[in-house]
C-alpha cells in the first residue's frame, strides 16, 4: 500500500512528549489523507459545514485537519503509529477508523511508511478491525491536470438528529384513536339505527325488532327499537319468587304480535 | 467478530428517557454569543470572496486565534475557525489578494489558506519555528496569486513563497544568522525581507532583497538607527503591497517619524506633533493603489494624521495634507477602488472620508447611537462611489469597550459584543431584593410580635393601592398567558427575580480586563459591563477567584497579583479596588466559615497563609496546594493570632503529577441517603461533604492514579489506577454527591483478557456505598451504634479499621473527546443528575444522564426483573455522544474552559452556562420538566376542548331529555 510519501526527515513535532524522544530525534514521516465521498447518507459533501474536522489520535499524540475545499482531511508528518481517526461533524455522524502507520519492512523502501486503515469499532478490542478502508484515488488540490492523491475513505453513518419532535395537537390524531373510532361506531348505531328502522318495510321490521330480541347483545346495542332497554326491568320479582313461568317471553311475543298486528307509524304519529 | 455494529450501538446507547431539546425551546430556554474575539487592526479587512459577486464579507483574525468571516450587513458569523484549536495568545497575520477567493492565514507554526465564501481549507502547512509575517503576491508570473510567509526559526530567517492555490513552496531563502526577522514585503519586482541586525538596545534595520521568481538574494541594504530602534515594537510600520513599501520608525522621544523607501538607503524624517503618545500608519495593501499612506498620531487627549506620498520614480517622501488635529480618539482606515485610495476618519462625532489625493473632504456624516461614542480604537472602512461627488461607506470600528461596531453612514448598524469572549471567571449571583422591603422585614423580625403584625397590617393595607392597577393587568396577562407570549412580554429593562427563579445574573470576567453582568432569565443580555481601565487588571488578567455574596449583592474578584475589586451584581458599580502589588500575590481563595463570619481567606504562593487575627480563623481545615503537594491546614490560637498548623500533607506517590482537583460545590443537597433497590432494600450512598477527587499521572509510564481524599484528615478513600492514560490531552474530573466522574484518553490493554486492547476517549464513573451490601451501613452502622458520635479525624486510631467506602465503578468509551465536566444541580437535589461536559471535538456541549453512566449497570447479561425494577440496564462498553444529549443542539460552541450550574426555584430546573471563547447558557431539566407547564401544554387546545365538552352538554342534553321523556310515554 503506497500513498504520497513525503519521507523527509523532519525532527519530531513539539506535540510529542518525553516519552517519544527517546526514540531517533529524526523520525520518517508522512501525510495522511481522508477523504468524504459522495454516499447515500451523504449524497452532498460539499454542503457539510465549515467545522468539520477529523483527528487522528493515539497516545501523546493528536492531529487534526480541518475539512477541505475537496472534502478531504490532510494530515501531513505524521509519524508511525496505529491512530484512531475520528471526524467530527456537526450535520452528520461518521464511522471511525484506525490507520496504521508503519515503516515498510521491504529493505529497497527502507524508512518509507505506508499507511493502512480499517473500520474499528468502538467499546471493542483494538484489534477487532472491521472492513480495510480501500485508498482512492482524488482529483489532486491544483485543479485538473495535477497528480492524483490517494485518500481513505470515511463513511458516513447517517445525518445527526438534535431535537425531539413535540406531539403536537391535531384533529386527525385524536380521531385515529381506537377509543374514539369504538365511541364514533356506537354512536352511529346510537342515531342512525332508529331513523334506518323506521325507514323501513313494515314486514322487513317486525322481522327485524324479532331478531333484535332473541338477539343478547339488542340491550347492550342501546336497544335498537323501543322498548325498555333494560332487562331488569321487565323482571318480575313476585312472579319469580312463586315459581311461575318467566312472562318475560310470554309479553314480548304479545308485544311483537301488536307491533305486527297494529300500525307502527300510526303509533308515532299519535 | 462483531458484538455490535456501530450503527447498531448508537441505539443501544439511547435510553428511552433522553430528554433533548425540542426546536421550539431554542432561543427561549437558551442564548448564545457566537464570538470571535477582538479583532486586530492588522488583520481585519472587508474582502469580496466571489469576484462576480459585489456583496463583501468582513474577515478578521482576532486576538484569540480565531478566523472568521462576518456578513457586514447583519453581523452574523459566516464561519470561522479556531486556528490552533485552542485559545492562543500567539500573534496570527491574515492576508487575502485583491479579488481572489481565498484567504491566507499564518499562526504558530502554521501557515493556511481557506476558501473565503466557505470557510474550508484549501491548504495547510506546517513549519518549523513561528511565522513572524505573511504576505500575498499579487501579480506572479502564472494566473494565480502566491503567499509569501516569514518564519523564525532558532538561529535562522526563513522566507518562502508558497504557490496560492496548491500549497506547494515554490522556492525558500534561508539565512543563518540572529536577526531577528521583522516583516517581508514585495513590490512588482522583488521581495524584501525586513530584520533586526545586531545587538540588543542597537539594532539597525536589514533590508533583504530577493528575486521573485528563484528567491536568491540580490542584495542586503543595512539602514542605520542610531539606536532609536532597540526592539521590534519600535519599527512602526513596513509597508505592504504598494508599488512602493516603506518602513517606518521614530525616534525614541516619539518628535520624528524616519521614513525609507524598501529598495533603496535614503532615510526622510517629519516632525510629529509635540506630546506624541503613539503613532500608526495606514496604507493600502494593494498593489494597484496609488503609493500614499497616512501617519496618525496621538496625544494624550487628542489627535491628527498626515498624507504621504511617495514618489514613484524619485523614491522620495512628500507632505500632501494634514487631517486636524481633534480631540478624543479616533480611528482612521483605507479603502481603495482601483487606483484611488480613501480614508476615513471616525470621531466620536462624526464619520469623514477624504481622497488620498487632497484633502477635500468627499464625505461627512454625523455619528448617531452611543454606542459608538466610545473612543474608536481602529477600523476598517469600505468606501464606495455612488456618483461624482457622492460617496457612501461603512466602517467596521473596534471601540476601547471591546466592541466591534458597525457604522453605516454615521447610522450604527450593529454591535458585536466581543469582549465577552475570552472570560476566565464566571459566577452566578441573585439579583438583590430591593432594598425596602428587605429593610422593612427585618424590622419585623427584630420588633415584637405584636408590633410586627400591625406593622404588618399597615404594610398590607397599603399595598392594596396597588390593587387596581394589578387587576388591571389581569386580563392581559391571561391573554398573554394563553397565547404563549409570556416571554416575548417581559422586555422591560428592570432586574426583578421571579417565582421561578429563573432570572439569575452572571457575572463575567475576561482576560482583557473587562467585567460584565448578564441576565440569564433574558436571553443572556448585557445588564452592565465595566471597561478595562476601571478594573485593576494586567494584560491578560490572571483571576484567582470569583465570588458572589448574595445577601449583600457583592461580586469580588481576585488577580493573582493581590489585586481585587468589588462590584455591586446588578449594577456594576465598584464598591471597592485595590490595584496589583499592594498586596502579596494570590495563589487561590477560599470561603472560611470564622468567628467574624464568612469571608475570602487569600491564600498566598505555595500554600502560605500566615497568621491570622483570631476572630478571622477559618473553623475548617483549609486545604491549599504547595507545588505538586496538598497540604490540609488547621488554625490554631496563639496569643491574640492564630497561626497555622499542617493538619496533613498529601503528596501523590512516585513521579506524579497532579493534574485535576475536582471539589465539590457548595451548593449540592442530597434527597436521599440511600438508593432503593429492586428489592425494596436500600443500599446507603457514602455523603462525605469532605472529599475531592485528585488526578495525578505518571508522564513517564504514563499512568494515571485517581485519589478519593478527606479533606479533614488527608486520608486516601480509594484510589484507582489506570494505565495508558496520555497525559498530554486534559484529564477532567467531577465530583457530586456520592460519585465521581472523570474523563481522559486512554490507549491499554484490558485486565481480564491481555489479547485485547483498547484506545479511545474514555469516562470513568465511580459510585461510593457506605458497604456493598444493602441494608447496612458497614463500620459507620457499628459507631452509630457504640457511642452515635464519627469523626474523620478518629478512624485511623480505631481498632474497627477507618470508615472506607465500597466503591463501584465502571469504565465507557466515548464516541469523542469531553472536557470541562460540571454537575447539574436543582434546589434540593430530587432531580436527578446530568453530567455536562464540553464536547470539544463537535464544537457543543453534552448532558449526559447520570442513569446512562451508572457504575451499576450489569455486565455480561441482561438485567433480572429486579434489577430492571432499579432502573439498571445493560453495560454497553461505548457511549455514542449522542445529538439528543447535546444541550446546545445545532449551535456550533467554541472554546469552552468552564460550566457553572445553578439551581432555579422550580426543582426541575437547572441553569448552565458556559465560558471562555463562547458564551453560552441554557436551563436544563434533566427528569424533564415536572413542575411546570411546558410549551407543549397547549392551553388555547385545553379552552378549546372545555368549551367543546360545555357545547356539547349543552346541545346533547336537551336531545336527551325528550328521548328520555317519549321513551316513558311510548313504552306503557
Amino acid at each position: 500500500m503506497r500513498v504520497s510519501l513525503s519521507a523527509a526527515a523532519a525532527l519530531l513535532s513539539l506535540l510529542q512528549s518525553t516519552a517519544a524522544t527517546a526514540r531517533s530525534a529524526l523520525v520518517a514521516t508522512t501525510a495522511v489523507t481522508l477523504a468524504l465521498p459522495a454516499q447515500p447518507a451523504l449524497p452532498n459533501p460539499h454542503a457539510l459545514p465549515p467545522s468539520t474536522h477529523a483527528t487522528l489520535s493515539t497516545l501523546y499524540t493528536t492531529y487534526s485537519a480541518p475539512l477541505s475545499a475537496a472534502n478531504t482531511f490532510v494530515f501531513r508528518n505524521v509519524t508511525p503509529g496505529s491512530y484512531l481517526a475520528d471526524v467530527h461533524c456537526a450535520t452528520h455522524a461518521f464511522a471511525p477508523l484506525r490507520v496504521d502507520v508503519v515503516a515498510s519492512a521491504a529493505p529497497d523502501k527502507l524508512g518509507l511508511l505506508s499507511v493502512q486503515a480499517w473500520e474499528t469499532f468502538r467499546g471493542n478490542d483494538w484489534d477487532n478491525k472491521g472492513e480495510e478502508a480501500k485508498e482512492m484515488a482524488l482529483p489532486g488540490a491544483g485543479g485538473p491536470g495535477s497528480p492524483t492523491v490517494a485518500a481513505l475513505p470515511v463513511r458516513c453513518l447517517a445525518p445527526k438528529q438534535y431535537f425531539m419532535e413535540r406531539s403536537s395537537f391535531s384533529i386527525m390524531g385524536i380521531l385515529k384513536n381506537p377509543m374514539i373510532l369504538l365511541a364514533m361506531v356506537s354512536m352511529g348505531i346510537f342515531f342512525v339505527m332508529p331513523k334506518m328502522v323506521e325507514n323501513m318495510d313494515p314486514e322487513m321490521r317486525a322481522e327485524f325488532e324479532e331478531q333484535q330480541k332473541n338477539n343478547p347483545m339488542a340491550s347492550l346495542m342501546g336497544g335498537g327499537g323501543q322498548q325498555a332497554a333494560n332487562p331488569l326491568g321487565n323482571f318480575d320479582m313476585a312472579s319469580f319468587l312463586a315459581g311461575a313461568p318467566s312472562k318475560k317471553d310470554e309479553g314480548s311475543s304479545a308485544a311483537a304480535a301488536s307491533d305486527a298486528g297494529g300500525n307502527g307509524g300510526g303509533r308515532r304519529k299519535r | 467478530m462483531h458484538l455490535s455494529l456501530p450503527a447498531l450501538s448508537v441505539l443501544l446507547a439511547l435510553p428511552a428517557a433522553v430528554r433533548a431539546v425540542f426546536q421550539d425551546e431554542v432561543g427561549h430556554i437558551d442564548y448564545h454569543y457566537e464570538l470571535l474575539g477582538v479583532p486586530q487592526r492588522e488583520t481585519t479587512f472587508f474582502h469580496r470572496p466571489r469576484q462576480q459577486d459585489k456583496a463583501s464579507l468582513l474577515y478578521t483574525l482576532s486576538d484569540l486565534g480565531v478566523l472568521g468571516a462576518v456578513n457586514p450587513s447583519t453581523s452574523s458569523v459566516v464561519w470561522r475557525q479556531l486556528l490552533q484549536g485552542n485559545i492562543t495568545n500567539n500573534v496570527g497575520y491574515l492576508r487575502a489578494g485583491e479579488d481572489a477567493t481565498w484567504v491566507a492565514s499564518a499562526m504558530g507554526s502554521s501557515t493556511q489558506a481557506w476558501d473565503a465564501p466557505t470557510g474550508r481549507n484549501l491548504w495547510s502547512l506546517d513549519f518549523n519555528g513561528r511565522a513572524k509575517d505573511l504576505e500575498i503576491m499579487e501579480l506572479t508570473e502564472s494566473d494565480h496569486k502566491d503567499v509569501l510567509v516569514l518564519y523564525e526559526e532558532e538561529g535562522a530567517t526563513v522566507a518562502r513563497r508558497i504557490h496560492g492555490t496548491q500549497g506547494s513552496v515554490v522556492w525558500e531563502f534561508r539565512a543563518i544568522n540572529d536577526d531577528i526577522p521583522l516583516q517581508v514585503s514585495t513590490n512588482v519586482e522583488k521581495v524584501f525581507v525586513i530584520s533586526l541586525h545586531g545587538s540588543l538596545l542597537s539594532y539597525s534595520l536589514k533590508v533583504t532583497v530577493l528575486d521573485t521568481l528563484t528567491g536568491k538574494r540580490l542584495d542586503e541594504i543595512n539602514i542605520g538607527t542610531k539606536g532609536e530602534v532597540q526592539k521590534a515594537e519600535d519599527v512602526m510600520f513596513v509597508g505592504a503591497n504598494s508599488a512602493a513599501p516603506i518602513v517606518a520608525w521614530t525616534d525614541n522621544a516619539l518628535t520624528k517619524l524616519k521614513v525609507n523607501v524598501l529598495g533603496n538607503k535614503n532615510k526622510q524624517e517629519f516632525p510629529l506633533v509635540a506630546d506624541t503618545r503613539s503613532i500608526e500608519i495606514h496604507a493600502p495593501h494593494q498593489i494597484q493603489s496609488q503609493p500614499h499612506f497616512l501617519v496618525q498620531s496621538r496625544t494624550k487627549t487628542a489627535n491628527k494624521a498626515e498624507v504621504f506620498h511617495v514618489g514613484l520614480k524619485s523614491n522620495v517622501v512628500t507632505k500632501a495634507y494634514d487631517f486636524p488635529l481633534l480631540d478624543g480618539e479616533s480611528a482612521f482606515s483605507t479603502s481603495t477602488t482601483g487606483s484611488n485610495v480613501y480614508f476615513t476618519r471616525v470621531t466620536p462625532d462624526e464619520v469623514i472620508i477624504a481622497s488620498s489625493l487632497s484633502h477635500g473632504i468627499l464625505g461627512r456624516w454625523p455619528l448617531h447611537g452611543n454606542d459608538a461614542r466610545a473612543g474608536a480604537l481602529h477600523g476598517v472602512s469600505e468606501v464606495i462611489k455612488k456618483s461624482e461627488d457622492n460617496y457612501a461607506v461603512r466602517s467596521a470600528i473596534v471601540t476601547d469597550t471591546d466592541d466591534w461596531v458597525m457604522v453605516r453612514n454615521g447610522e450604527v448598524a450593529w454591535t458585536r459584543p466581543e469582549g465577552l469572549s475570552g472570560a476566565v471567571a464566571a459566577t452566578w449571583a441573585e439579583i438583590p431584593e430591593s432594598e425596602g422591603l428587605a429593610k422593612t422585614l427585618e424590622a419585623e423580625a427584630h420588633s415584637n410580635p405584636l408590633e410586627a403584625y400591625i406593622h404588618r397590617v399597615k404594610r398590607h393595607v397599603d399595598d392594596l393601592q396597588h390593587l387596581p392597577a394589578w387587576l388591571e393587568s389581569v386580563p392581559g396577562r391571561l391573554l398573554s398567558s394563553i397565547m404563549g407570549s409570556e416571554g416575548s412580554a417581559k422586555g422591560s429593562a428592570t432586574l426583578t427575580r421571579d417565582s421561578f427563579g429563573l432570572n439569575k445574573l452572571v457575572v463575567l470576567v475576561t482576560k482583557r480586563g473587562k467585567m460584565y453582568g448578564l441576565d440569564a432569565g433574558d436571553h443572556g443580555r448585557i445588564v452592565w459591563s465595566k471597561s478595562a481601565s476601571e478594573t485593576p487588571s494586567s494584560q491578560p488578567w490572571d483571576i484567582k477567584s470569583i465570588h458572589a455574596d448574595d445577601v449583600k449583592g457583592f461580586i469580588t474578584v481576585r488577580g493573582a497579583d493581590g489585586e481585587f475589586i468589588i462590584v455591586k451584581s446588578d449594577t456594576g458599580k465598584t464598591v471597592e479596588t485595590m490595584g496589583p502589588g499592594l498586596w502579596p500575590p494570590v495563589q487561590s481563595v477560599a470561603v472560611v466559615d470564622s468567628e467574624a463570619g464568612p469571608w475570602l481567606l487569600p491564600i498566598g504562593i505555595d500554600g502560605k497563609i500566615g497568621e491570622l487575627p483570631l476572630a478571622h480563623a477559618p473553623k475548617q481545615t483549609v486545604v491549599v496546594r504547595a507545588g505538586n503537594e496538598l497540604k490540609g491546614i488547621t488554625f490554631q490560637p496563639q496569643g491574640e493570632q492564630a497561626v497555622e498548623v499542617p493538619a496533613w500533607v498529601f503528596s501523590p506517590s512516585g513521579k506524579q503529577k497532579i493534574v485535576h482537583i475536582a471539589t465539590r460545590s457548595a451548593h449540592d443537597p442530597i434527597a436521599s441517603v440511600g438508593r432503593v433497590l429492586g428489592d425494596r432494600s436500600v443500599l446507603y450512598k457514602y455523603l462525605n461533604p469532605n472529599t475531592l477527587v485528585v488526578a495525578a499521572i505518571d508522564e513517564g509510564s504514563s499512568t494515571m492514579t485517581l485519589y478519593l481524599l478527606d479533606s479533614v484528615s488527608g486520608e486516601v478513600l480509594t484510589s484507582s489506577s489506570h494505565q495508558g492514560v496520555d497525559p498530554n490531552k486534559q484529564v477532567s474530573c467531577a465530583i457530586s454527591e456520592n460519585w465521581f466522574a472523570c474523563s481522559f484518553f486512554g490507549q491499554y490493554a484490558v485486565r481480564d483478557s491481555e489479547t485485547q486492547s483498547v484506545k479511545g476517549y474514555q469516562l470513568l464513573i465511580t459510585d461510593l456505598y457506605e458497604s456493598e451490601f444493602s441494608n447496612d451501613r458497614g463500620s459507620l452502622g457499628d459507631a452509630i451504634g457504640e457511642d452515635a458520635k464519627f469523626s474523620p479525624l478518629d478512624p485511623i486510631d480505631r481498632p474497627t479499621g477507618p470508615v472506607i467506602p465500597s466503591a463501584v465503578s465502571k469504565t465507557f468509551m466515548l464516541s469523542g473527546p469531553i472536557t470541562s465536566l460540571a454537575v447539574t444541580q436543582t434546589r434540593q437535589g430530587i432531580t436527578s443528575r446530568q453530567l455536562l461536559a464540553f464536547a470539544s471535538g463537535s464544537h457543543s456541549i453534552t448532558g449526559i444522564p447520570r442513569m446512562v453512566i451508572d457504575p451499576r449497570r450489569v455486565v455480561g447479561r441482561d438485567p433480572t426483573p429486579v434489577e430492571l425494577e432499579e432502573g439498571l440496564s445493560k453495560y454497553t462498553p461505548l457511549i455514542e455522544l449522542d445529538p439528543r444529549f447535546m444541550i446546545t443542539h445545532e449551535r456550533d460552541v467554541i472554546g469552552v474552559k468552564e460550566i457553572i450550574t445553578a439551581p432555579a426555584n422550580l426543582e426541575s430546573t437547572s441553569l448552565v452556562f458556559a465560558y471562555g471563547l463562547d458564551v453560552f447558557g441554557t436551563q436544563v431539566t434533566p427528569s424533564m420538566p415536572f413542575d411546570i407547564l411546558g410549551k407543549g401544554f397547549n392551553k388555547v387546545t385545553l379552552i378549546g376542548t372545555v368549551l367543546a365538552l360545555t357545547a356539547g352538554v349543552m346541545a346533547l342534553g336537551p336531545m336527551v331529555r325528550k328521548k328520555m321523556i317519549n321513551m316513558r310515554w311510548y313504552s306503557s
